[in-house]
């Protein structure tokens, strides 16, 4: 009897079919109405505005822009690894106590996870006013779950036998630990926390809501106003930023070798990563000198049960939770499933390096902009949000997939082209295939944040959790904001329970 | 059918021709370094070479379309076999050279040709208890170090070559097993793997004792062919040369 | 090969930090005690904000003696709370997000609105393809009932609150529309753009943003027409902190008042921060002009 069981290559194909649903919703919604606009938006690539006043804008917001990035990413990899190690069942036991308070924590940092940067934000300048120290925090809170999350994940799924064999020597748990998992950690921390350093880039939008300007600001208004060239201006400097960063992280990573020399590099990583901290918490108060004015515990109204009972009764809840579980199902199916449909295609280096470069442009594109340019040329639907919100994170899980691919050994993919396998075959089978388990879980990783990101389209017709919090917010309703963040986490971490179980299910039995 | 190939490639493999016939079983032999592994390689057509062809049945191998390839069987020395996927479809992907992308899809959703895999395993030297427990659905990183070997096998039987070629498959092994290995592999029984249609085999191996179970011995020095001759010539000398010499 | 580019490439990052971090000299470093500090509901294009924010604050600075810093938040709540925590302290607010502040702010103060902002008005536009008929009365928005109708942010007075106001009076809810809901733009100019490529068949936007966009050329009068222009009503309004006087020292709030009240066509900023801001002069206003909206707010769930 044949039993129905999806191998780990082929789970990261299923996705894709999320495209046939929408794709047939845009195909039919599809018309010619906004080619004007699309066209006033292409022209204005060509010809973006170069006046002074808007140049020396963009100059002081790209360097805010870095300067919180960097202080908020170093802050995101030094709380998330520290976390992330307390949440990791492994280090527990490396002091025999029980595990218990780890798995605590981590049901715990679910609730930092689920909420998207821009309502921490908003909720922090509520009791803290506007301080650039509170939008840095607002960024490094779920940035650093985040962070947790990954790196207990691979702390508890890494081999654990060197571990074993040092702990019952007597071996001291901390030097234990730095010994044993170090090597294979170093490299996580090198190739995922230099990619968190361009979403912290990307996420810097928020620092418009504490009036301290920053790229994505200057983005996020000229877009409003539909001033393409303007536009066009902040999006070209923000590919200069992001191609550099990605040159230089290229660069340290082809640099960083194996053995006591790879050691070295993930110890100057890290040491890299504080030093940047600093040197970013120094260059933001030289930017905004005047903006560091005393932080201060201001109160604020807390909903009372009446107001939440009432609350909780106005709402339409199923139906805003099924057009976010909709959205984002769809959305991560896209995101998790085009990436390795994409490179099956045509499995040749020429292909690919196309596919990355298309990623690259998904990722430099803000998902306002996706959504405003599809929803110019089709009808508003949940699809085009999904497409929107998919495509761009697409780009996301697209570059992991082929930083994978390249780090890993081609011997398989060789075997199995001798064995007279066509390149499709070789390549799904002999590459694919080792890269899937990791590959799934940054889009268990992922499927989170999109979850989040559904905050952003409410362009596409105000429906939704995502919709409903910012009306909340906009609203001033505390009480239907604290449930529907209550939903948030609710659905965080059923996801993430689910997200495991499948995974113990299909990969590791 | 005759394999040939001459030419340099780095400074493992000096020129080397050679040509195997239709019905030899032939003992690679050398010392760690000599250039087995990458002899064979060069056969199989994983590596390329920068001078000098491999000719299969007269066609060079590298412009050779690819269901010709499937002809040409290999056993690897770290037998290659993909962790994530199950003993199943391991051995299913030894038939992926006859069949197109859907089937190969197909068997990443469940085992396909469930029974063609059994009787692979079977022929392999598998456990038929153990096979019927649910051995197909398994997972390969839960099987010992033997039992990869002859999932190796399998995946090589599924492929129905012509021409096998195996790099020290019996390195890691016991010696009872390994000789069972051996055995299986040899033999020219109706079960045996020669009898399916495989009509050549070069083993590469480390046990010079174990040579007289072949037709012919090939030995490599430093990239070198220097020695080439029937098993039943085969002196203590000249193996004892094959090794020493530096 | 490699290794001179590798240095190429390091100096380059080199140069880069340096640029960097220079650039931050840019801005002159101030006092951190007592700056006024003036902010804005972000509902211009940026460039435009900074012109008439940053020329404003200099006018005041000059006029009033104090340092005065414009900050430039980006969202319509944040604004408010950060009114209402002490961050800013004098806004120009929309006519929701400015009795949002006053409600939050106990003793907050109105100190001056423009002429156009006491008879504010939004006006319909529908794609020329859905077929709707210019509306000559309240009741002909029944006619929306069915269409893809779009609004523009959440929290605008003229783009969302009266617009939906009206469209309740008439009997049409957003659950009516097309989808069951109506879609939030972001933006009056994307409201435009939306209906004007036929994705939505109609929306609401500020007239003033309209009329300029029909003045730019930025309209194709065969795609979009107006099919209503609403009843007028009180918009955007100057609210400042209760605190000043203790701050600034006594009667400071009625400087400002003044120098707000006082900027002329005759000087050339004054002028220029005048034509920024689409008004002749500002003129006072009174809390009772805002009542309306209030209620309607707390109709429609805006205001809690």
């Amino acid at each position: 009897m044949n039993r129905l069981k999806p191998a780990a290559p082929l789970l990261t194909l299923l996705p894709a079919m999320a495209l046939v649903p929408v794709l047939i919703v845009t195909w039919t919604g599809l018309h010619g109405g906004g080619l004007s606009i699309w066209q006033q938006f292409l022209l204005g690539a060509l010809h973006p505005s170069l006046e002074p006043d808007l140049l020396q804008a963009v100059w002081h917001g790209l360097g805010v822009t870095m300067a919180t990035a960097l202080l908020s990413w170093s802050l995101s990899l030094l709380f998330g690894v520290l976390l992330g190690s307390a949440c990791a069942d492994v280090v527990w036991r490396s002091w025999s106590l029980p595990t218990w308070p780890a798995t605590g924590l981590r049901r715990g940092l679910a609730i930092p996870r689920a909420v998207h940067e821009l309502v921490w934000g908003l909720l922090l300048l509520q009791v803290f006013g506007l301080h650039p120290y509170v939008a840095v925090a607002a960024i490094a809170i779920p940035y650093s779950a985040l962070v947790a999350r990954i790196w207990r994940d691979h702390l508890d799924s890494a081999d654990h036998r060197p571990l074993d064999a040092l702990i019952s020597a007597g071996v001291h748990p901390v030097s234990a630990l730095m010994t044993a998992l170090n090597p294979g950690m170093g490299t996580v921390l090198m190739s995922y926390g230099g990619y968190r350093l361009e979403c912290a880039l990307r996420s810097a939008t928020l620092l418009g809501v504490f009036g301290l300007g920053g790229l994505g600001t200057e983005l996020q208004l000229t877009l409003q106003s539909l001033q393409f060239r303007e536009l066009w201006t902040g999006l070209w400097v923000l590919a200069a930023v992001m191609l550099i960063l990605e040159q230089l992280l290229r660069f340290w990573r082809e640099r960083s070798g194996v053995g006591v020399h790879g050691q070295r590099r993930i110890l100057l990583f890290g040491t890299l990563a504080i030093v940047l901290g600093v040197i970013g918490t120094f260059w933001l108060r030289h930017i905004v000198p005047d903006q560091f004015s005393g932080l201060s515990w201001i109160g604020m109204e807390v909903p009372s049960w009446t107001q939440l009972n009432a609350a909780a009764t106005e709402l339409p809840w199923l139906r805003m939770i099924l057009e976010t579980l909709g959205l984002t199902v769809l959305a991560a199916g896209i995101a998790i499933g085009l990436p390795p449909l994409a490179l099956l295609l045509w499995p040749s280096p020429r292909w690919h390096r196309c596919c990355s470069m298309f990623w690259a442009c998904m990722r430099w594109i803000p998902p306002p902009l996706m959504v405003l340019l599809l929803l110019l040329s089709n009808r508003p639907s949940l699809a085009i949000g999904a497409l929107a919100i998919g495509l761009h994170n697409s780009g996301v899980m697209g570059r992991l997939l082929l930083e994978g691919l390249q780090q890993q050994s081609d011997l398989r993919q060789e075997a199995l082209r001798a064995m007279g396998s066509s390149e499709r075959i070789s390549w799904l089978y002999g590459l694919l295939s080792p890269q899937s388990p990791s590959y799934l879980a940054y889009g268990a990783y992922r499927s989170d944040v999109i979850l989040r990101e559904t905050v952003v389209v409410g362009v596409i017709g105000g429906s939704g959790l995502g919709w409903q919090l910012l009306e909340s917010l906009s609203s001033f309703h505390w009480a239907a904001v604290v449930l529907v963040l209550c939903c948030y986490c609710a659905l965080t971490i059923s996801g993430e329970s689910l997200s495991d179980r499948c995974r113990s299910l299909w990969l590791q039995s | 059918m005759n394999v040939s190939l001459s030419g340099p490639r780095g400074d493992r493999l000096r020129s080397i021709s050679l040509s195997v016939f239709e019905g030899e079983r032939i003992a690679l032999l050398g010392r760690s370094g000599a250039g087995k592994s990458t002899l064979l390689a060069i056969a199989n057509g994983s590596l390329r070479v920068d001078k000098g062809e491999v000719r299969w049945r007269g066609a060079s191998i590298r412009t050779m379309p690819r269901r010709n390839k499937r002809e040409i069987g290999m056993l690897w020395q770290d037998l290659l076999l993909v962790e994530e996927l199950s003993v199943g479809q391991n051995v299913n992907s030894g038939a992926l050279g006859r069949h197109n992308l859907i089937w190969g899809l197909a068997n990443l959703l469940f085992n396909v040709d469930q029974s063609a895999c059994k009787h692979c395993l079977q022929r392999a030297g598998l456990d038929a208890g153990l096979i019927e427990r649910g051995l197909i659905d398994a997972p390969i990183r839960q099987l010992s170090g033997g039992q990869r070997q002859r999932v190796a096998l399998a995946r090589l039987l599924r492929q129905q070559p012509q021409l096998i070629l195996a790099d020290e498959p019996i390195a890691n092994l016991d010696p009872a097993i390994a000789s069972e290995l051996l055995d299986h592999l040899l033999n020219r029984a109706p079960e045996g793997p020669l009898n399916c249609g495989a009509k050549a085999i070069v083993i590469s191996l480390h046990q010079p004792e174990l040579v007289q179970r072949f037709d012919r011995v090939i030995g490599l020095q430093d990239g070198e062919l220097v020695m080439d001759q029937p098993s039943e010539q085969l002196t203590a000398a000249d193996l004892s040369r094959l090794y020493e010499a530096g | 090969m490699t290794k001179p580019l590798t240095r190429v490439r390091k100096k380059g990052a080199v140069v880069l930090l340096a640029l960097f971090c220079g650039q931050g000299a840019t801005v002159l470093p101030a006092q951190a005690q007592s700056i006024l500090r003036i902010g804005a509901i972000p509902d211009q294009n940026p460039e435009r904000l900074n012109r008439r924010y940053g020329q404003l604050a200099t006018e005041l600075s000059d006029q009033l003696k104090v340092p005065v810093r414009y900050v430039p938040v980006s969202n319509y709540p944040a604004a408010v709370s950060a009114f209402r925590t002490g961050s800013l302290d004098l806004v120009w607010f929309g006519g929701l997000t400015g009795i949002q502040a006053r409600l939050q702010t106990p003793g907050a103060q109105v100190l001056a609105q423009r002429a156009i902002d006491a008879n504010f008005n939004s006006v319909f536009i529908a794609n020329t393809s859905a077929g709707l008929q210019p509306i000559s009365s309240i009741d002909g928005l029944k006619a929306l009932n069915g269409k893809r109708f779009t609004f523009g942010s959440e929290s605008s007075t003229s783009g969302r609150l009266m617009p939906q106001h009206f469209l309740a009076q008439a009997g049409v809810t957003p659950k009516q529309f097309a989808g069951g809901q109506a879609g939030f733009s972001g933006s009056h100019d994307a409201t435009i753009a939306l209906v004007q490529s036929g994705s939505y068949q109609a929306g609401a936007l500020s007239e003033p943003v309209w009329n300029v966009a029909v003045k730019n050329g930025k309209v194709d009068p065969n795609k979009v027409k107006v099919i209503w222009k609403t009843p007028s009503f009180g918009n955007y309004h100057w609210v400042v902190r209760p605190n000043l006087d203790q701050r600034f020292g006594k009667g400071f709030t009625t400087k400002l008042q003044k120098a707000i009240l006082g900027l002329a066509p005759t000087n050339e900023r004054q002028k220029n921060i005048l034509e920024l801001f689409a008004a002749q002069r500002f003129v006072p206003a009174q809390e009772s002009q805002y009542q309306p909206i209030e209620e309607v707010g707390r109709q429609l769930g805006k205001i809690r």
